[in-house]
């Protein structure tokens, strides 16, 4: 398969409306397009004007009228007498206690400019990230001539969002052990939003277990999935097993002697081959319109892993084109076992 | 500021990692299920514009899209001025230029490139237009073609919109784009004869394509250019690299090639060009050993760093690459390229399978 060209996806469902869309102001109940979930709804377009509704978020009601106009192009969704449009895409909205993977777009005197996918760039204020040696004592004029050598453009971290500023603008910090920089892997990134009732079919999962660690047979990996959308996936650092009966103070120095360090450890081509192929495998997730959280990236992997060994052996098993094609060959499979 | 505008905002780590993924034997792609000579799977049709004489749109997976009109306009052509006696505009005498060989300007085919958040000045269409450009004139069948008689000529416009922001060097896509819309182009028939003003048929089924098809079946069907990207990564060649793939290449060779009249090879190459890759632009990582926030010592100065980092052994630490492309590598791609069999002779027969199937 060297290259595959497909024809054209087939074209989207007739709009809903069309030409009767001028008389919406007796729109019966009946008449609401819940029922036909295909159709979308597109920025300024007339809902309804029935009082009887209520306006949700992605709609909005001019002052002096009563229609309800949707805002963002989107499913529309009812839930009881309720209107809401979930929007096709949408950036992230940063929440307070957010695990979040950013990458530095701009070094400040003070604080660093992260992109976390979100409208506005949220700050890492120098004075929310552990000292290397975990330290602990004011931020002198030192450590701000510093800053680069903490992190500089372009470096990924994992970072929790601390605070929210008025203009929904993110304050985070990496105060824990758990939090920093990432190196030693790949990263991935789906778009659309995160968690919340309003996500789009697809993204991270909120409020489930995001760092985890997968077995593979090469040797463990790590995975973060960032709220946000960002992945990271990487080589899992063990920690050293002798500090046990040293005091909490020592692990901390072990483990922050290569906190802020870019360069990779010595990754085996095993371990490098399973982290690509997990990051494939999200990506390919992403493409089918499936939830990205640990139970499927699990299933999903060993799924992946059992379809290469039999076509190594056997030879000839079913599978697409490309990453969605083994996505969706493992999934074919899953949902077969689970039905029997 | 920053040291340097980052083109490719990827982490020191990140590149290091993707360095060492693409140097494997065999090299493990930031997409698993492929392999160095495959390309990203895409989505094509054409004729999708009904007023322009020929016309394709290819989506690849990954969100870009290209979308591509040609049209062709009658233009008088400038007559040169010549001293003395002037033969006049003879209608029998036109036998020895009728069928336009060697009559062709390059200024006959204009290729004018749109790429979101560029401006029309700006280095990357502008360039992206001329590379273009070139391999289409090179050969100098094209613009024989649109030779009409000795005052008038077909003028091409090919117009070529990025309908996304260039997630990856757009230079295959686009040139795959116009590919296929200019093997659909048709241009009207001609009614009148030699020297006479042009008058066309009216009849659109009557038009002949830009790119005839092959009337015997020994000698291929002329097609326009294709131009297919590659880059080396340490001994290891791969074709049509992604965004990240590009980050961390050694060097990109842009190759354009046609079908080849020879049965010896599977494609002949047109014109040949390197572009510097992004790669060139990044920041070198910074090793634990010279960074004061990983236990290190911060060098006294920018010599004594530059003697740190040349003495530095460890793999793991990203440093960019320096200098081009390998003879050997060249020819290695090149063959790779025109071989029977080959990338270019799989592309293009693909892109043909969509206008015949």
């Amino acid at each position: 398969m060297g290259v595959s060209i497909l024809p054209p996806s087939a074209p989207l469902p007739p709009r809903r409306d069309a030409p009767t869309e001028d008389s919406d102001v007796d729109m019966s109940d009946d008449e609401l397009p819940t029922s036909n979930s295909a159709s979308i709804v597109t920025p300024g377009e007339h809902i309804t004007s029935d009082p009887q509704w209520m306006r949700g978020h992605g709609t909005y009601v001019p002052a002096g009228s009563g229609t309800i106009i949707s805002t963002v192009a989107g499913n529309l969704h009812k839930t009881n007498k309720l209107l809401s449009v979930q929007p096709l895409r949408a950036r992230y909205q940063p929440e307070i206690g957010d695990l979040v993977i950013g990458r530095i777009v701009n070094v400040q005197t003070k604080k660093w400019s992260v992109d976390i996918a979100a409208p506005m760039l949220a700050n890492l204020p120098l004075s929310s990230i552990n000292l290397p040696g975990g330290i602990l004592r004011r931020r002198t004029a030192v450590d701000e001539l510093n800053i680069r050598t903490f992190f500089s453009e372009g470096d990924l971290l994992v970072a929790e969002v601390q605070s929210l500023h008025q203009d929904n603008t993110a304050s985070l910090h990496t105060r824990s052990l758990k939090y920093g920089k990432l190196r030693n892997g790949l990263f991935t990134s789906l778009s659309g939003a995160g968690g919340g009732i309003l996500s789009r079919k697809g993204g991270v999962v909120r409020s489930r277990r995001q760092v985890f660690t997968l077995v593979t047979a090469a040797g463990e990996i790590d995975v973060v999935l960032g709220v946000n959308g960002y992945i990271f996936i990487s080589k899992h650092t063990a920690v050293a097993a002798t500090t046990t009966e040293t005091g909490i103070n020592r692990l901390d120095e072990q483990v922050t002697e290569t906190l802020y360090s870019s360069q990779n450890d010595e990754i085996e081509a095993p371990v490098l081959k399973e982290i690509t192929r997990v990051s494939t495998l999200i990506k390919g997730l992403v493409a089918c319109g499936a939830k990205v959280d640990e139970d499927t990236i699990v299933k999903v992997y060993e799924g992946a892993v059992e379809l290469e060994a039999e076509e190594q052996s056997l030879g000839g098993v079913e599978k697409g084109v490309g990453a969605k094609g083994v996505v969706e060959a493992v999934l074919a499979r899953l949902a077969v076992e689970n039905a029997g | 500021m920053p040291p340097q505008a980052a083109l490719v905002n990827l982490s020191p780590a990140e590149l290091s990692f993707l360095r060492s993924t693409l140097s494997q034997t065999p090299p493990l792609r930031l997409d698993v299920t492929k392999g160095p000579r495959d390309f990203r799977s895409m989505r094509a049709e054409y004729d999708v514009l009904p007023s322009a004489n020929g016309s394709a749109r290819i989506a690849l997976e990954d969100g870009t899209e290209a979308l591509v009109g040609v049209k062709a306009e009658v233009e008088k052509t400038p007559q040169t001025p010549v001293l003395g006696e002037q033969d006049d505009v003879d209608m029998s005498n036109g036998d020895e230029h009728s069928d336009g060989k060697g009559q062709g300007q390059n200024a006959w085919v204009q290729v004018g490139v749109d790429v979101p958040g560029f401006r029309d000045d700006d280095a990357l269409p502008v360039f992206l237009a001329s590379m273009l450009a070139e391999s289409l004139l090179a050969s100098g069948e094209l613009k024989d073609r649109l030779y009409i008689n000795r005052r008038f000529h077909w003028k091409l416009y090919i117009d070529i919109l990025l309908l996304s922001p260039p997630l990856s060097y757009p230079l295959g896509l686009l040139s795959m784009t116009t590919h296929l819309a200019l093997l659909t182009t048709h241009i009207p028939s001609l009614k009148s004869e030699k020297d006479e003003d042009p008058l066309f048929d009216d009849d659109w089924d009557a038009a002949s394509p830009l790119y005839p098809k092959s009337t015997s079946k020994s000698s291929a069907r002329d097609k326009p250019p294709v131009i297919i990207l590659a880059i080396a990564v340490g001994p290891n060649i791969i074709f049509d690299p992604a965004k990240e793939e590009l980050a961390v290449a050694d060097a990109v060779l842009a190759i354009a090639c046609t079908t080849s009249s020879s049965s010896s090879t599977g494609a002949k190459i047109v014109s040949i060009r390197t572009i510097d890759p992004p790669s060139h632009l990044t920041p070198p990582a910074v090793p634990n050993s010279m960074n004061s926030a990983t236990g290190g010592t911060a060098p006294d100065s920018s010599a004594q760093a530059l003697t740190m980092r040349e003495m530095l052994a460890t793999s793991g630490v990203w440093t960019p690459p320096r200098g081009g492309m390998k003879r050997g590598l060249v020819s290695q791609v090149t063959k790779m390229v025109v071989e029977k069999g080959g990338v270019a002779e799989e592309i293009i027969g693909a892109l043909a399978g969509i206008e015949t199937g």
